[in-house]
């Protein structure tokens, strides 16, 4: 059902768009390198063998901290990128179980929100509780000395889960466990989710599609609860009415991750990729992950 | 005086000034505080077509110097809740822009870089933004992932030392700030100097960025607001927000807009339209030091009255002490 020259033009604009020296940035005029664009075009181009993969790929290995982290773009200082995860799930489904990959996974298991230390917990659990979370359950932050936020703890359990898929360590097992605790911990009151915590004093906030359908990715192949229908069932009903690229090109992935049909979001997706309505690289590898989810497979479904 | 009391006391004198100096040394580089300030007040009842018009009044009595200058306005845009008034409206910021290309701007840009969102296609397609700067022809940057450089700050409240700002604001003549008047559950307020939080970028910093909490969101706003010189004000009041902001609180019209070539005068009158004391806000007490200026001594009221409502706007219980009441 989708447009075969759609596909190949949408995969040509993004090969177009790398950067000389590999990589690719936000803006399209831009010229400096970014990790989550470069890896979302290296899934987008996964079963590709051009030129443009390879140069990317030895651009992101080239881009690595040596503390295994990844920077958040190219000049970025050392302290390491919560999207780190997403590089690990690039070199991953680009075949490339390297040296490299074990280091951005070993940074991964040593990150930790905030929250996680006795101190803070003990200030959110007494003294700061305008916000409703549960210091215990812990996940990832944006940035090393910062809280858990939804994407970077999803995006992390992805990145764990595809990476150990049949016998996992105990650390691995554990910050997988915790990681999930704390997505059903922060889960927005009507279902789905914001960007960290759904309720603060006492007022529910809006979830977001994107966050919606990265946590409903990290919690694929778990025993369905009701956090995982009601997000669903919300991320159903508030995709079709988005016209908004990025988070609905997620919101397919997510869906189709549970078998829920996205034959109409991917018509209207369509729709928006012909009228040129991409506003960076980001979202055009987003948006062609999700057209070529039916046909290619769906790089971000997990197992448990 | 022996030779080793001398030696001892000379000790304790250099760790007494070592410990005190931090507390005493000023946080900033200079001081870039204006003489005097100009704010005006222009009264609007609603959003419509007819802002340009009153806008253009109030441009014309600052006698704003735009020729041949790049602008760029920064509105707020945290993020999309149908039937909340969370953001600064379109029609304001397209009026903004027209009025400054009347002045002979050589561009007008809009940019931001929302702090909850990611999606910020979705804020703009969805708060209506979209549509109207493309009627427009006013292009727009998501400062979330804007080229980055790495800038030394002009101020040390945070001790962050230095930001990764975006290219796009770095290379504007004349940045305008054009917040919507709200209260904030974690800052008292949001207004022009807290609007600037918007230039932050995610792609580093995350969604929220939540590295300028956990440094001190007063702080913060100083810092970030003594390293990027905001030049103009525009402030969205037509509707305000009042009690749990910026996000989840009720509107409360104040049929303002205020302008000013001063940000911190623009906080601090906006402060005074809210029912709240200035003062008491901390980035204000401290921004009056090298920032701008918050006395009503040293503000040149150009237009419309400062007029603190009979009930001051509502706050968290955190907040209570703002009100001048």
């Amino acid at each position: 059902m989708v447009d075969t020259a759609l596909r190949a033009g949408l995969k040509s604009a993004l090969i177009e768009q790398e950067l000389s020296g590999g990589g690719w940035s936000y803006g399209l005029a831009a010229t400096q390198a970014a990790l989550e664009p470069t890896c979302l075009a290296l899934l987008a181009l996964r079963w590709d063998s051009n030129l443009a993969r390879a140069l990317g790929l030895k651009f992101l290995l080239r881009m690595q901290n040596p503390d295994g982290s990844w920077p958040a773009f190219s000049g970025d200082d050392s302290e390491g990128s919560g999207l780190t995860a997403l590089a690990v799930i690039a070199l991953i489904n680009n075949g490339e179980m390297a040296l490299q990959t074990e280091r951005g996974v070993e940074w991964l298991l040593r990150l930790k929100g905030r929250e996680s230390h006795w101190l803070w917990r003990w200030k959110f659990e007494t003294t700061d509780t305008h916000v409703r979370f549960d210091p215990n359950k812990f996940g990832w932050p944006w940035l090393p000395g910062t809280c858990s936020w939804v994407i970077p703890t999803a995006l992390s359990i992805i990145a764990l889960k595809q990476g150990f898929v049949c016998c996992k360590p105990e650390q691995v097992s554990f910050r997988i466990r915790r990681g999930k605790e704390m997505l059903l911990d922060r889960v927005c009151p009507g279902g789905g989710w914001n960007a960290g915590n759904g309720v603060v004093y006492g007022v529910p906030l809006a979830p977001h599609l994107d966050a919606t359908a990265i946590a409903l990715l990290a919690l694929g192949g778990e025993q369905s609860n009701g956090a995982i229908a009601s997000g669903l069932d919300w991320l159903e009903l508030r995709a079709e009415t988005s016209s908004a690229p990025w988070s609905l090109a997620w919101s397919i992935l997510a869906l189709d991750a549970y078998g829920r049909p996205v034959e109409g979001l991917l018509a209207r997706l369509c729709t928006l990729s012909d009228k040129g309505f991409l506003a960076d690289s980001a979202t055009l590898a987003a948006v062609i992950l999700a057209i070529d989810c039916l046909v290619e497979g769906n790089v971000f479904k997990v197992i448990a | 005086m022996t030779r080793r009391s001398l030696l001892a006391g000379s000790v304790g004198l250099a760790a007494g000034a070592a410990t005190a100096a931090p507390f005493l040394l000023p946080k900033y580089d200079r001081v870039r505080r204006p003489a005097r300030s100009r704010v005006a007040i222009v009264q609007v009842d609603e959003y419509s077509e007819r802002l340009e018009g009153a806008l253009m009044g109030a441009f014309r009595l600052f006698a704003l110097n735009i020729a041949g200058k790049s602008v760029l306005l920064k509105p707020n845009l945290v993020d999309f809740v149908p039937g909340v008034n969370v953001n600064t409206h379109p029609l304001l910021v397209t009026a903004a822009a027209e009025c400054f290309r009347r002045l002979g701007a050589h561009s007008v840009t809009v940019a931001e870089g929302p702090g909850h969102q990611r999606d910020t296609q979705l804020v703009l397609v969805e708060s209506g933004f979209q549509d109207e700067i493309a009627k427009h022809h006013i292009p727009f940057v998501d400062l979330n992932r804007d080229e980055l450089v790495k800038i030394k700050l002009c101020a040390n409240y945070t001790g962050l030392g230095h930001l990764f700002l975006p290219r796009t604001v770095l290379s504007h003549d004349f940045v305008v700030s054009m917040p919507k008047v709200k209260t904030h559950h974690w800052s008292g307020v949001t207004l022009s100097m807290k609007n600037m939080f918007g230039i932050v970028p995610g792609a580093k910093y995350g969604w929220p960025k939540n590295i300028l909490h956990w440094s001190g969101i007063q702080q913060s706003i100083l810092d970030i607001c003594a390293t990027v010189p905001i030049h103009f004000v525009i402030a969205d009041g037509i509707v305000a927000m009042e009690g749990n902001g910026p996000l989840a609180g009720t509107s409360r019209p104040l049929n303002s807009i205020v302008l000013s070539d001063d940000p911190v005068a623009a906080d601090a009158t906006c402060a005074r339209l809210m029912g709240f004391k200035p003062e008491r806000i901390p980035y204000i007490y401290e921004a009056v030091k090298f920032l701008g200026n918050a006395s009503i001594e040293l503000i040149d009221q150009i237009a419309g009255p400062v007029m603190a409502p009979d009930i001051p706007f509502k706050v968290v219980p955190e907040f209570e002490h703002l009100r001048a009441s």
